[in-house]
């Protein structure tokens, strides 16, 4: 795993312009919509529809969301120009299908290309979910102030 | 106890990864070892050993999806569960696994 970080970081897969901290969206499906939006304005993917579909596709095979207020909703999907994340926390939670059955405020969308010959983006996408193993890790997605704060927190080794 | 153990989920992008990380954490938290292979969108990493399989207790399979190589475990305590019960609640898990073994 460190080599990866030494060749790569996770500013491959997400950069500042892929995280809102002020998510308009006020149920599940707006902010998928939303954060796709923010996908194709970066040129993360092509299609809003198209991804979205993929996505709310996922989310019928089984629950995205974690528990503690985290949901990770993942598309893989030919509209996904290039494998990333996209980073959204609203004000309020909003309803997600979640294991511990409670609301969510923090979605991390994966966007993954449907035929990516490039493990390496896959290989951070994975660190992030490892991350995601990590009560004190959730609980500081949660409390961090800016995308800076945001990008550093992301950039945590996975700790094994 | 040794455990060892194959993550797999529909995807292969998130949830395996999760599993697994949550099972090598609660495992040493409770003073086990875990060695978890992963069966994901860009194929399997941390493949086991023959000799790890040998010297396992225990066999988990944290799954949504059929696993391959699933033969490999053949005459071993093999637990198997959805990669939402090892995300939510995996020490319980490791704790019932304990109860299991000690009858």
């Amino acid at each position: 795993m460190n080599e990866l970080t030494d060749q790569f970081s996770i500013a491959d897969v997400i950069t500042k312009d892929l995280i809102n901290l002020d998510l308009k969206a006020q149920n599940k499906e707006d902010a998928i919509i939303e954060l796709s939006q923010m996908l194709l304005d970066n040129g993360i993917i092509n299609s809003v529809d198209a991804f979205s579909k993929d996505v709310f596709g996922r989310e019928k095979e089984g629950m995205t969301g974690l528990g503690q207020g985290t949901a990770i909703p993942h598309g893989k999907s030919d509209s996904v120009i290039k494998t990333s994340l996209a980073i959204g926390r609203t004000n309020r939670p909003i309803k997600w299908e979640s294991l511990d059955e409670k609301p969510v405020n923090i979605i991390i969308l994966f966007a993954v290309r449907n035929t990516d010959a490039n493990t390496v983006h896959i290989k951070l996408l994975q660190r992030v979910a490892m991350l995601l193993a990590d009560e004190d890790f959730i609980h500081h997605l949660h409390t961090v102030e800016s995308k800076d704060k945001m990008l550093e927190l992301l950039s945590k080794e996975p700790a094994e | 106890m040794k455990i060892i153990g194959v993550a797999a989920c529909t995807s292969g992008i998130a949830h395996t990864y999760i599993a697994k990380e949550k099972i090598v954490k609660a495992a040493q938290a409770l003073g086990h070892t875990a060695t978890i292979e992963t069966q994901g969108t860009i194929g399997t990493e941390d493949e086991l050993t023959p000799e790890e399989i040998k010297a396992a207790d225990v066999v988990i399979i944290a799954a949504d999806i059929k696993i391959g190589g699933r033969e490999r475990f053949k005459g071993k305590k093999i637990v198997e569960v959805p990669t939402s019960m090892v995300i939510k609640a995996p020490k319980g898990l490791i704790k019932k696994i304990e109860e299991e073994l000690k009858k």
